[in-house]
């Protein structure tokens, strides 16, 4: 598979790839604050943008042009509801340590 | 026509007049309990009367006097049957109670309540006559449950005190148990012989009789404190001394005995009864003169001698010998209600000390208690030609001669060995040494009323089993012919029992102090039995009752079973099966790993 990759990949797409790969790793393992996991979340969100303008620009597919620019959108919203959850939880907390959100179990 | 019955009836009734008196007031004068003693005393001498023509003729009586009532075929009336027990034992019991009247105006004199306390003795009196006196179990039955009410209200007789209570009702209680054998016995004669007549019963002599004789076996018990329901006796002694003596040492206690001995037709034929007779009495009289070697209170031991010797009477109507048990039950009254005499008056000499380790040295202070006390202890163990031995030493041999159970004798000869060792443990502890009771004494035995009752109680000890045994006609054979290591069976464990006693008790003076030893704590403890059964079966009891009867229905049945069951045992599995802790790192990192695996997985496969 990694010998498919690298004979039909260029450099570029290897560093996109490898961008989004290290953000949805920061994503999902982090240490306590849950902050961090919205700024790798940010940074897939970038990652997917770069990756979607190249695409279209590459291949002229004009008509998909509109998708970075919604996706660029969608991105705001959903990082301002993840910024309000953390306030939220810093609230009640003091801190965003993520091991204090374990009211859920039974 | 002669003068049998008329005699006897006056001798009983004339016992009733001072409980009637209380009609007419005259029981409030000071000098009612001067009457009761004397009236006591022309009753014992009117009751010799018939005896010596029963003696002379050997006829037997039966007064029929009052129909009572009639259940459809059942007739009920007021009968005395005067035969050769209830003659034999008039006489003696009012011997007895008359000493012991005389002695308790000594002991009781300072007792505010005295016309009461004569009064309660007298009832129990008629009452112990009524039970030996009836011909139909209704009649027994009366007497029976009169001496169990008597007993509780003398052994209560200082009501103030938690322990005379316990005790008190530990009596009724035990006796009670008792008493369901009698009901079902009497239950038993109703169905199967139609009457409670003993002569119609013995008559028709039914043939399976192991259920109303168990009933009878299990009264006795009851009533004579055999093992299984013994702790009242010693618990008993929480009242009065006249009371221990007349109640718990010669009459009351004797009638369970008494109960057995009056069925002896039927137990004759009957060699399981007899059997299970032997070997409870043989386990009791062991058991109880175990647990009197150690014990500290005189009159416990006392007490302990009389259950031992209680079951030694068992025994011998195990061994199918009614009359020499009733023999023993009139001998056993004149030197057991003495040494509860003499002990009475060591503890009032004393200024009231009952603990023997705290006597001492009164055998030069009080010689004439003194002297009674050996006398009648030696009568006790049986040494030649006193007492006892008319009827203990022909208890052994016809043990030892007969074809009984081995382990029965064994124990039984054993039991008799250790009465030897108890009472030289009395004698040395409370007679001889140096004194240990506190220097400001009122060691005083000179009041003619305990010296008079005591010197007729110790002539009695000494003289009565001659003077009875040679005078009753013969009925069953003993046993002339043994060996001779048989024959001085009773009388080699006896002296055994009296040098070992003597040698351990002399060397205690060059004893150190040691800690209890468990056979100690055992005998002291009474064998644990009334620790154990007097705490667990009872709460074991109420606990189960008060479960089933208020949980069982309420919040079982209605909340339990389906309910709560089904909430509990959802929450239960829930706990159990479910992951979720909250822990989002860890979900985070399981996506992130199946991701990983998922993608591998996919690629890898070609």
């Amino acid at each position: 598979m990694i010998n498919f990759i690298i004979t039909n990949m260029s450099l570029v797409h290897i560093n996109i790839f490898l961008a989004f790969t290290v953000s949805l790793v920061g994503l999902l393992m982090y240490r306590s604050h849950l902050i961090s996991s919205l700024l790798c979340l940010e940074g897939i969100i970038l990652s997917l943008f770069v990756i979607a303008t190249i695409v279209v620009l590459n291949t002229h597919f004009t008509l998909a042009s509109i998708i970075p620019i919604i996706l660029l959108v969608f991105a705001a919203c959903e990082a301002a509801l993840g910024l309000s959850l953390l306030v939220i939880v810093s609230n009640t907390y003091g801190v965003d340590h993520v091991q204090n959100l374990n009211l859920l179990q039974c | 026509m002669n003068m049998f019955s008329s005699l006897m009836l006056a001798s009983l009734s004339v016992l009733t007049l001072p409980i009637m008196s209380s009609i007419l007031n005259t029981h409030k004068n000071s000098t009612y309990p001067h009457h009761v003693k004397n009236i006591i005393s022309y009753a014992f001498i009117t009751s010799l009367v018939p005896t010596m023509m029963f003696i002379h003729s050997g006829q037997e009586t039966i007064i029929s006097n009052w129909h009572w009532m009639t259940i459809q075929t059942l007739k009920l009336s007021l009968s005395f049957k005067l035969d050769y027990f209830s003659m034999i034992f008039v006489p003696v019991a009012l011997f007895v109670t008359w000493s012991i009247m005389e002695f308790s105006l000594w002991y009781m004199h300072s007792d505010p309540y005295i016309t009461r306390f004569f009064k309660y003795l007298l009832t129990f009196l008629i009452t112990m006559m009524i039970l030996v006196t009836a011909n139909n179990l209704f009649q027994l039955f009366i007497g029976w449950e009169g001496v169990g009410i008597m007993s509780f209200l003398l052994i209560g007789w200082w009501y103030g005190r938690t322990d005379a209570n316990t005790a008190a009702l530990q009596a009724i209680l035990y006796n009670r148990i008792g008493d369901i054998g009698f009901i079902m016995a009497m239950a038993w004669f109703l169905f199967n012989t139609n009457t409670w007549d003993l002569q119609q019963i013995f008559m028709l002599d039914p043939n399976l009789t192991n259920l109303p004789l168990l009933g009878l076996l299990l009264a006795a018990t009851g009533k004579s404190a055999q093992f299984g329901l013994h702790p009242w006796l010693p618990s008993a002694m929480e009242g009065p001394t006249p009371v221990s003596a007349l109640l718990h040492s010669s009459t009351m206690v004797v009638a369970g005995v008494f109960l057995l001995i009056r069925f002896h037709p039927l137990m004759e034929n009957n060699k399981t009864i007899q059997s299970l007779t032997l070997c409870l009495g043989a386990i009791t009289t062991l058991f109880t003169a175990i647990c009197a070697l150690t014990q500290n209170d005189i009159k416990k031991i006392i007490a302990f001698s009389t259950s031992s010797q209680l079951g030694l009477m068992i025994v011998t109507i195990g061994i199918n010998q009614p009359y020499l048990a009733f023999l023993h039950i009139c001998t056993h009254a004149f030197f057991k209600a003495m040494l509860f005499m003499c002990s009475g008056s060591i503890i009032h000499s004393l200024n009231d000390e009952q603990d023997i380790r705290k006597m001492g040295g009164l055998f030069n202070a009080m010689p004439f208690t003194t002297t009674s006390l050996i006398i009648g202890s030696l009568a006790l163990t049986g040494m030649p030609f006193l007492t006892g031995f008319y009827s203990k030493d022909l208890i052994i041999e016809t043990a030892n001669t007969s074809y009984t159970n081995a382990w029965a004798l064994l124990m039984t000869l054993i039991a008799t060995s250790l009465t030897a060792v108890y009472s030289t443990r009395i004698i040395f502890f409370a007679l001889l040494g140096q004194p240990r009771f506190l220097p400001l004494t009122t060691i005083n035995e000179n009041n003619p009323f305990l010296i008079n009752s005591i010197k007729r109680l110790l002539i009695g000890s000494i003289f009565a089993g001659f003077f009875i045994s040679n005078n009753i006609y013969p009925t069953t054979i003993p046993e002339m012919t043994m060996p001779i290591y048989m024959k001085l069976t009773a009388l080699t464990v006896t002296i055994l029992g009296f040098t070992l006693a003597l040698e351990l008790s002399l060397i205690t003076h060059n004893l150190k102090l040691e800690h209890p030893t468990n056979m100690f704590k055992f005998s002291n403890l009474l064998g644990y039995y009334p620790t154990i059964m007097h705490r667990l079966p009872p709460l074991a009891n109420l606990s189960m009752s008060q479960k089933s009867a208020s949980l069982l229905l309420d919040s079982i049945w209605l909340e339990n079973i389906l309910p709560k069951s089904i909430s509990q045992f959802q929450m239960k599995t829930s706990i159990l099966i479910s992951t979720q802790k909250g822990q989002i790192k860890l979900y985070f990192l399981s996506f992130l790993i199946t991701l990983t695996l998922s993608m591998l997985l996919f690629n890898l496969h070609e």
